[in-house]
């Protein structure tokens, strides 16, 4: 199982992010680096975004990536890196959210020996370990008031403080921050301080989530499925079917999540062939908005009657519409409604035009 | 749900930016009115055209829109042709395309997608599912402005922000 050495990666990854010491790795650099292969996408928004990348990578701009989880921040960032004179240093990661409060400054900026409990040897801290090269810090929303002090401090004047010291440290380290919150709003609230918003977003760079830019979908799709074949040797393809549910579907866990679904199905499927015999519930319901389940026993938590009426109801008269080629009176007959009762009920459950192939009616 | 027309409060931070304007495509003039009314009803600008042929003249003749609600089913000129020829055009090749159809099947979806359609609506026409999809696609619209403003005024940035 050679080839998934990958996802059983990601996943390990994944379940490993809230821990204490998180594990800190440090590239080599990439000499045969290539924007196109690294961000895959034909869409406007992805075409524009490699030219933005492009463009800022031959600056120490600072640079603020936004985008919903799952989207691709930390491929931005690192494409930054790669493409800028600092790739022969460090890129080093650290998700913000991940450590915490109490450690992070130690994390970010070292200490003496001595500088707390613990604090058996000195440790030079993050900030430094990404000197000449790149300091990504995702999920800076995450950072507790007193830190986003400092770290504006540090990006002021180019200098670190470990905690236990008086000495600073000059450092020339990149900072590219990252939020998937909408960083903005929490200046307004007052969560995050408006200085340091405009000190690291200088640059934005916003990501669409991928339900936004599905004519990638079958591009990222092919690609995760070569991925897969040039690591198993195996001849996968997809089903022109498959593909469809796939585009259709909103993937909320975005460019992350059809990855991880791809690498799924392409361990699940039979004859080397993605068809939809193997995907999964979700993704096969041709409405998205509309629950597929209807409990049978009431929980220990009850539900919502109600809601779950009217839910059914929705279902109930779509596929009857549907089924009827969107012809009322014959929904309404097939319901065995009048077609008064089914007229009301349709409006209520928030249909707005449902137009038969010949007739054409409104609502 | 309503949508709320982010677009506005992202475009160029300019105040009275423009209100967003959506294109609705049918041969049945009830549906085309309807769907109208509802984007009116909820901020949008609304611009009808009862053909493909005629969602093209007023796009060749200058109409910006940020989207269009393109049906399948039209006799004459079909959705499917009025996506080739608004893809094929390097001016409206970026205009999202959300393709209603009562034709909710692969086949449809299939070729929708080659085409390069941004999302597909089945009718019967659902306000949530209307609601989602405008909303996607103005947010999309949104950030490739966003993203094109900043590559249009980078070197001022990077200028401004020199050397850390």
């Amino acid at each position: 199982m050679r080839h998934f050495v990958g996802a059983v990666r990601l996943r390990d990854w994944m379940s490993s992010l809230p821990t204490l010491q998180p594990e800190i790795k440090i590239d080599e650099p990439d000499l045969a680096y290539s924007l196109e292969r690294a961000l895959i996408g034909q869409h406007p928004t992805i075409v524009k975004m490699r030219q933005l990348i492009e463009r800022v990578a031959g600056s120490d701009a600072m640079v603020l990536i936004t985008g919903e989880s799952g989207t691709g921040k930390e491929v931005i960032a690192r494409a930054i890196h790669a493409l800028s004179s600092r790739r022969d240093h460090p890129f080093v990661p650290v998700n913000c959210a991940a450590i915490p409060h109490d450690l992070l400054e130690s994390e970010m900026f070292g200490h003496e020996r001595g500088a707390f409990t613990g604090a058996s040897v000195h440790r030079q801290g993050l900030f430094a370990m990404a000197n000449l090269g790149t300091l990504f810090l995702d999920e800076v929303s995450e950072m507790p008031p007193v830190m986003q002090a400092k770290l504006l401090r540090a990006l002021e004047d180019g200098v670190i403080r470990r905690v236990g010291s008086d000495r600073g440290y000059q450092i020339d380290t990149r900072v590219i921050a990252a939020s998937n919150a909408d960083l903005a709003a929490q200046v307004r609230k007052g969560a995050f301080r408006e200085d340091l918003f405009y000190r690291l977003q200088v640059i934005p760079m916003a990501l669409s989530p991928l339900r936004e830019r599905r004519s990638d979908i079958p591009i990222l799709i092919e690609h995760f499925l070569q991925k897969a074949c040039d690591a198993t040797g195996r001849n996968l393809t997809i089903s022109r079917e498959a593909m469809v549910h796939l585009w259709s579907y909103d993937w909320p866990g975005n460019v992350r999540e059809l990855e991880n679904m791809v690498q799924r199905l392409s361990i699940m499927c039979h004859d080397d062939l993605i068809d939809t015999s193997i995907l999964p519930p979700d993704l096969l319901s041709p409405n998205r908005t509309i629950a597929t389940e209807i409990p049978q026993k009431l929980s220990e938590t009850g539900l919502d009657l109600n809601a779950m009426v009217h839910e059914l109801e929705g279902k109930l008269i779509n596929e009857a519409l549907k089924r009827t080629g969107g012809n009322k009176q014959a929904a309404a007959k097939l319901l065995r409604l009048k077609r008064t009762t089914f007229a009301a009920k349709l409006r209520r459950c928030g249909v707005i035009a449902a137009v038969s192939e010949d007739s054409g009616s409104e609502l | 749900m309503t949508v709320k027309n982010t677009y506005d409060d992202v475009s160029d931070g300019v105040s009275g930016a423009p209100i967003a304007r959506i294109m609705v495509v049918d041969d049945d003039p009830d549906t085309v009115s309807i769907l109208a009314r509802y984007l009116r009803r909820e901020g949008f600008a609304a611009v009808e055209a009862s053909s493909g042929a005629e969602c093209l003249k007023l796009i060749n003749q200058g109409e910006i829109v940020e989207i269009i609600l393109l049906d399948l089913m039209m006799p004459d000129m079909d959705g499917f042709e009025v996506v080739r020829a608004l893809k094929n055009n390097p001016a409206t090749v970026e205009i999202p395309i959300i393709m209603i159809t009562a034709r909710d099947d692969i086949d449809a979806r299939a070729e929708g997608m080659r085409l390069g359609v941004s999302d597909f609506l089945p009718k019967p026409v659902l306000r949530k599912q209307l609601a989602n999809r405008i909303h996607s696609q103005l947010e999309m619209v949104a950030t490739a402005r966003a993203t094109e403003a900043t590559l249009n005024n980078i070197d001022g940035k990077i200028a401004g922000a020199g050397k850390q």
